[in-house]
């Protein structure tokens, strides 16, 4: 699968002006988006949308353009509309069940927003929202994949997109997921104590079987459910051996001490001279950063420049052409992708 | 509460309750119609409108299609609202 | 890419606990929609649900279920998914290897625990037990657990076409070489978050819902689960099967929100792609199970979308007249009654039906009968436009 264009709106410069050079600082351990104008979206329609929705929709019109026309959209979200979800929620209690506005309600629906890009660009194709936690955007990258073999001239717009709502970040929260002492950037990988730094954003793929037009070429993707650090050491071992040689390692590590040895033993089981590049301090966890992470990736291979904050070591001697992720936020739900550089 | 005042606080309303983005109560025309082409509200509004007449002006209106007539524009919802509020 | 094949179905709905009493209450003709019981809302006295009569506290003894923070909607799928398996015949190993897939579906997910839901998110020291059980993926991550499966793990929620969209994503995982089988399913239980949320929208009856009649007042809300394990067909050689999943399309209305456009696009689109994919013939199809709300915009644009396709419309009926909306189960739980109407040669009536809707004149099944059926439809369509048909074939 190829993907052919991308974009990316997060808590750091990756939409309209994008500079991958500063880094924005966690407030109080969240990475909140920076919210672009949404000159694409009429007032009319903009009103209504929640911000995941707003998110989505935001990242995908700017590929939306021009003759552009997808087959379908292929979203994942873990959580949706959560903020609108616990506004409707908030009117239940207070107006004890009584006459409701139904705003909140329909948009707070995860198929929001591939529903929304669907209607603001009238396509009626394909359309599918994943919302398998913090495997839902690789399945939908995954859903991408049987798409294109079953439709060889497609294409498909597929993305992931999670929000930090008052609600989700309360419940995580409490669950023990964030860290109390403040972070300020790449601080979070020295850290040894339990939690990482909220984060959300969105990112935006056209995928197609054409080579003509693509730098990126997604070779791979696995899935895995467990917790035991050696079990996914050995699938990336059946990985690496499925998909070949690469020269750089994209780490999801999230500075959470509970973490840790995942990433560690799979690591360990690389080359040393891989380059090993890490993103969570960029991005914050939320269950879609790999959506984020492949945008980054797509970025770092097509202009072969990559900030020094993103390099775990050792330092990059060529240029990068075959990118591995590795990705896990609770060390439950882990996901490799293999992607790699397309010479034309 | 004069008419004049009345209205001026139905349009703010009606931009809190429908996050009517960049408008004010001096955009909202009063004859101009509130649905289709006027201000293009929809089903969904005119939902939200029935909410908004029961909270603020304690007016119930027990089939939201009966509603459509009364919101044709802000005057006739004002002309409602005068003749039927409990608030 | 040879046949997908459906070895094992168990179901839960307001009909009953199984395959079994499912299927004899849709050969009699039972009504399963009542007054509310054991959902906790201020609409219960006043409406009528779908509504499974089995209290959380006998499926969590009937389960041995130890965790405090299980939810009804998980305990739903749990009922169903233990019965598809056991049909199916799947054994530990089977389910066990990296080629089995489960793919679930919900709406609600643990937002059935409404009020707890409202503290969590509010609360600044400590949360209830429900606390990471909110989402709709906790349903099948806490199946996954509890039968050890490790293939390709989804959940979808694509509305009320949630788990159509599952199904069609296990035959196409099977298919492509993803999964040699995958058990594929959904479940929603009825939750005061949905219940308000249908109310505020006005698309509630207050009585018995009346699909395709033309004093149809709204849908009746329902609560159940189903699963189903699909198999390579090449895989399962002196195996029982029901039939082949043969045909599934997935197209958008792209209209409104919450409302189907007034031609029908989205479910025209969606049964002429499944048709496509089956390589049928709209004269193929012997019976449509529908999508068939009782709302006044479904009812019409479907019965519209089905005239544009079909030059005479095959026999039709709604169940969700039986088992009230149930959501994110609902194309899971009507796929089994509709595969039990190919596999036992039966059409089923949808009930509260006197009079048709003027524009289109449709009249569905009135009673049960026997009819010899090759292939069958089910369609759902859901809020935001998302439609998807599928179509289950015999041999």
């Amino acid at each position: 699968m190829f993907i052919h264009r991308s974009s990316c709106i997060s808590p750091q410069h990756t939409f309209g002006n994008v500079d991958m050079d500063t880094c924005v600082i966690p407030e109080n351990n969240i990475l909140k988006v920076i919210e672009p104008k949404y000159a694409g979206i009429p007032l009319n329609i903009l009103r209504r949308m929640g911000k995941a929705v707003r998110l989505g929709v935001g990242a995908a019109l700017p590929l939306l353009t021009g003759s552009e026309k997808p087959d379908g959209v292929i979203i994942g979200s873990a959580n949706g509309g959560m903020e609108d979800c616990v506004k409707f929620l908030n009117q239940i209690i207070e107006y004890e069940e009584g006459r409701l506005t139904p705003t909140n309600f329909v948009q707070s629906t995860p198929n929001a927003i591939a529903a929304q890009i669907g209607l603001t660009t009238s396509n009626t194709g394909f359309n599918i929202t994943h919302i398998h936690r913090g495997l839902a955007f690789e399945n939908a990258l995954l859903n991408a994949i049987i798409m294109l073999r079953e439709n060889k001239n497609a294409s498909y717009l597929v993305g992931g997109v999670d929000e930090v709502s008052s609600y989700n970040y309360n419940l995580e929260r409490l669950d023990g997921w964030y860290k109390k002492e403040k972070v300020t950037g790449t601080d979070l990988y020295d850290s040894s104590t339990e939690g990482s730094i909220a984060g959300e954003g969105s990112a935006m793929f056209i995928v197609g079987n054409r080579r003509e037009g693509s730098f990126m070429e997604v070779r791979g993707i696995r899935m895995l459910h467990t917790d035991d650090p050696f079990e996914v050491s050995t699938q990336l071992r059946e990985f690496i051996a499925e998909h070949g040689y690469h020269d750089a390692f994209l780490s999801g590590e999230n500075g959470d001490v509970r973490i840790q040895s995942f990433y560690n033993s799979c690591e360990n089981i690389l080359d040393p001279e891989i380059v090993k590049l890490h993103f969570k301090h960029f991005t914050g966890e939320h269950p879609s950063t790999t959506a984020l992470a492949l945008w980054l990736a797509v970025r770092f291979i097509e202009t072969q420049q990559i900030p020094e904050h993103f390099i775990k070591g050792p330092a990059i001697s060529k240029p990068l052409k075959n990118i591995l992720i590795y990705n896990t936020g609770k060390g439950e739900q882990h996901s490799f992708l293999s992607l790699s550089f397309v010479d034309h | 509460m004069d008419r004049d005042q009345l209205t001026t606080e139905l349009k703010q309303h009606i931009i809190k309750y429908l996050n009517l983005l960049e408008k004010t109560p001096a955009d909202i025309i009063d004859d101009q119609p509130l649905f289709g082409d006027g201000l293009g509200l929809d089903s969904i509004d005119s939902i939200e409108l029935v909410v908004l007449l029961e909270r603020e002006y304690g007016i119930k209106i027990n089939d939201p299609k009966d509603g459509r007539k009364i919101f044709t524009s802000i005057i006739t919802m004002v002309d409602y609202i005068i003749a039927n509020r409990t608030k | 890419m040879g046949r997908v094949v459906v070895t094992g179905m168990g179901v839960i709905s307001a009909l009953g606990d199984s395959v079994l009493s499912n299927h004899d209450a849709l050969v009699k003709g039972t009504c399963g929609i009542s007054k509310g019981d054991l959902v906790r809302s201020k609409y219960t006295d006043n409406l009528l649900f779908g509504e499974v009569k089995i209290e959380n506290e006998r499926f969590k003894s009937l389960f041995n279920t130890k965790n405090p923070g299980v939810t009804r909607t998980s305990l739903l799928a749990l009922h169903a998914i233990e019965e598809a398996i056991k049909d199916s015949g799947l054994d530990n190993t089977q389910l066990s290897t990296y080629d089995t897939a489960l793919i679930g579906a919900s709406t609600v997910g643990g937002m059935c625990q409404t009020d707890e839901l409202y503290n969590d998110a509010k609360s600044e020291t400590t949360g209830s037990v429900y606390m990471a059980s909110y989402d709709c993926a906790s349903v099948t991550l806490f199946l996954r657990e509890r039968f050890g499966i490790k293939g390709v793990i989804n959940t979808i929620n694509t509305a009320c076409s949630s788990s159509a969209n599952a199904i069609m994503y296990g035959a196409q995982l099977i298919q492509n070489g993803f999964a040699k089988r995958a058990i594929v399913g959904g479940v929603d239980s009825l939750a005061k978050f949905t219940i308000n949320g249908f109310n505020s929208l006005g698309i509630l009856s207050p009585g018995y819902c009346k699909p395709f009649d033309k004093d149809r007042n709204g849908l009746n809300l329902g609560e159940g689960a189903a699963f189903m394990v699909l198999e390579r067909e090449e895989d399962v050689k002196g195996k029982k099967y029901y039939c082949s999943v043969a045909g599934y399309c997935n197209a958008n209305d792209a209209f409104h929100p919450s409302s189907l456009s007034e031609n029908g696009e989205g479910p025209y689109q969606a049964m002429k792609g499944a048709l496509q994919k089956a390589n049928l013939l709209p004269s193929s199809i012997g019976f449509i199970n529908t999508h068939g709300t009782g709302t006044e915009n479904n009812d019409e644009v479907e019965s519209k979308a089905m005239i544009r396709i079909f030059e005479n419309v095959p026999p039709f009926a709604s169940s969700k007249s039986k088992i009230g909306h149930t959501l994110g189960a609902s194309a899971a739980v009507e796929a089994v009654f509709s595969i039990l109407a190919l596999h036992h040669g039966e059409v089923y009536p949808g009930l509260n039906f006197s009079n048709c809707i003027e524009s289109t004149m449709l009249i569905p099944v009135r009673n049960t009968e026997n009819k010899k059926l090759d292939h069958v439809m089910s369609n759902s369509f859901g809020f935001g436009g998302n439609c998807t048909s599928l179509i289950f074939s015999k041999d």
